[in-house]
C-alpha cells in the first residue's frame, strides 16, 4: 500500500461510514436505535431493581419506634385523604351532572399507573427518566406524567417494558401555560439547569397586567389547551417578569419544584379514551 | 483473537452502565459526566482500524440509542474522533499510560464541545446554560482522568483473557 494512502485510510474510511449512514434508509436507522436500546434495558433495570432493595435493607435498619410513629402519621394522613377522597367523588358526579346538563364535551379520564424510576439522566442538553413500565403496561406515547409537587413531563418514547419521559426542565418540552386564578395561555419551556440549584424555565407571551417577583411569586399550572396534561397541574412559581423586547408581552422565569431531581416514583396518567 | 472489538465493546457496555449509573446519583446536584473520550481512545490507539472502528461505532450507536440526538449524532462523532487518533497514533508513544489518558482527554474535550454548539440551539437561553456546561466538563474530565487508568488496564486484561481462552480452546 502506497504510504501516502496509508496516511489518508482513517479518513477515508471515516469518508465511507458518512455515506453509509446517509445513505441508510430511516426504518434501518430506526430499527438500530431500538435494538441498542432495548439491549442495555435489561442492564439498567437490574441495576434499579438492586438500588430498591438497597433501599429496602436500609429501611430494614429502622427501630420499632420508629415505625409504629410513621403508622401513626400514615393513618392520620390516610384519614385525610379518605374524606377528601369522598369530596371528590361528590364534585365528580357534579361535574358530569353539569356536562350532561350543559351538553360540553367530557373530561379526559385517566388511570393512575404508579411507575419506579429506572434512571435519571439530567444533562445540560436534555432532562429525562427512564420509568419501569413500558409497553408492557399500555403506556402510550405522550402520557403525562405527574407527581406529588405537580407535572414531571410527559413520555416521549415506549418501549418493551420501560418507557422515556421528558421532563419539564428539558428544553426540548413546550407546553400552553396559564398563571393560577388566570385563563390566558402562554408558553412555557423549560431549559435552564444551573449546577447545585434547582431547574428553572422560561415563559413567554406573559400579558402585560401579570406580575410576579421573587417575593411575590404567582403559581403557573398547565392550561390544558392541547389535550395532553390535564388543566390546573403545577408547573412551578414564577419568580421574575419582565417585558420582552418588542414590548408586546413579557417573558418571566419559573423555579421548578426542587423534588424533580430527586425522583424514585412517579404517576404516568393513561388516558382511558384516548380518541 | 478473532473478534477483539466485541471484547471492546462489551467492556465499553460496562463504562456506559458505570456512567449512567453514576450521573443517576449526581441527578440530584445536577451535575453530568460525559465520558465520549474515554470510548474511542483504547480503540483507536490499540486495535486494528477495522475493528477499532467496529468497537467505536458500536459504542455510538448505544450511545444514540440512550439520547435524545439526532439519529447518528454520537456515531459519527465518534467515528471522526477515532479516525484523528488513530491518524495520530504512530507519532506518539501509545503503549504509555499517560499518553492514553492525554488522549482521552483530549477526544474528550473535543467531543463535548462539538456536542454542546450542536444541541445549544435548543435552549430558550443559550448564554445561561454554558456555566453549567463548563462545570460539567470539568467534572467529566477529573472523572476521565481518574478513572481512565483503570478503565485501559481492564481493556488489556480483557483482550488478552480472550486472547488466552481462545488458545486454550485449541
Amino acid at each position: 500500500m502506497p504510504p501516502r494512502f496509508d496516511q489518508a485510510r482513517p479518513f477515508v474510511t471515516l469518508g465511507v461510514v458518512v455515506a453509509i449512514w446517509l445513505l441508510l434508509p430511516v426504518v434501518i436507522k430506526g430499527g438500530l436505535r431500538i435494538s441498542f436500546f432495548e439491549l442495555q434495558a435489561p442492564v439498567s433495570v437490574s441495576a434499579s431493581y438492586l438500588r430498591d432493595l438497597q433501599e429496602y435493607w436500609g429501611l430494614r435498619v429502622h427501630s420499632k419506634p420508629e415505625l409504629i410513629a410513621a403508622g401513626r402519621d400514615l393513618a392520620r394522613a390516610n384519614a385525610a385523604f379518605e374524606l377528601a377522597s369522598q369530596q371528590n367523588t361528590e364534585f365528580l358526579a357534579e361535574i358530569r351532572r353539569l356536562e350532561n346538563l350543559l351538553q360540553v364535551p367530557a373530561h379526559t379520564d385517566y388511570r393512575f399507573e404508579h411507575v419506579r424510576v429506572v434512571r435519571r439522566d439530567f444533562s445540560g442538553w436534555w432532562q429525562r427518566l427512564i420509568i419501569r413500565k413500558g409497553k408492557n403496561y399500555g403506556i402510550p406515547v405522550g402520557a403525562p406524567v405527574v407527581f406529588t409537587g405537580g407535572v414531571v413531563g410527559r413520555v416521549v418514547e415506549v418501549r418493551a417494558y420501560t418507557a422515556v419521559v421528558e421532563l419539564i426542565s428539558s428544553p426540548n418540552l413546550r407546553l400552553a401555560a396559564v398563571i393560577e386564578g388566570d385563563t390566558r395561555p402562554m408558553s412555557f419551556q423549560g431549559g435552564l439547569n444551573p449546577t447545585f440549584g434547582p431547574a428553572k424555565a422560561v415563559i413567554e407571551f406573559v400579558p402585560l397586567d401579570i406580575f410576579a417577583s421573587a417575593a411575590a411569586t404567582r403559581r403557573l399550572v398547565t392550561s390544558g389547551l392541547g389535550g395532553v396534561f390535564p388543566p390546573g397541574l403545577t408547573l412551578g412559581q414564577v419568580v421574575k417578569i419582565e417585558p420582552s423586547t418588542d414590548g408586546l408581552f413579557k417573558t418571566g422565569e419559573v423555579l421548578l419544584d426542587p423534588r424533580l431531581g430527586e425522583l424514585t416514583e412517579v404517576t404516568v396518567l393513561v388516558p382511558l379514551n384516548p380518541s | 483473537m478473532r473478534r477483539p472489538w466485541l471484547v471492546i465493546f462489551l467492556s465499553l457496555l460496562l463504562l456506559w452502565l458505570l456512567v449512567t449509573q453514576l450521573n443517576h446519583y449526581l441527578a440530584v446536584w445536577r451535575v453530568y459526566l460525559f465520558a465520549g473520550g474515554l470510548f474511542v481512545t483504547y480503540a483507536a490507539l490499540q486495535l486494528p482500524l477495522r475493528s477499532g472502528l467496529t468497537a467505536s461505532l458500536l459504542a455510538g450507536l448505544l450511545c444514540d440509542a440512550n439520547s435524545p440526538v439526532p439519529p447518528g449524532t454520537h456515531l459519527l462523532l465518534f467515528a471522526a474522533a477515532h479516525a484523528v487518533v488513530f491518524h495520530l497514533r504512530d507519532r506518539i508513544p501509545r503503549d504509555q499510560t499517560l499518553t492514553r489518558v492525554i488522549i482521552a482527554l483530549l477526544a474528550n474535550l473535543a467531543l463535548f464541545l462539538v456536542f454542546s454548539f450542536v444541541l445549544i440551539g435548543l435552549s430558550p437561553a443559550p448564554a445561561v446554560i454554558w456555566p453549567r456546561l463548563i462545570f460539567d466538563l470539568v467534572c467529566s474530565q477529573v472523572f476521565i482522568a481518574l478513572v481512565a487508568p483503570w478503565f485501559f488496564a481492564l481493556q488489556t486484561r480483557a483482550l488478552e483473557l480472550a486472547a488466552t481462552g481462545r488458545r486454550s480452546r485449541y
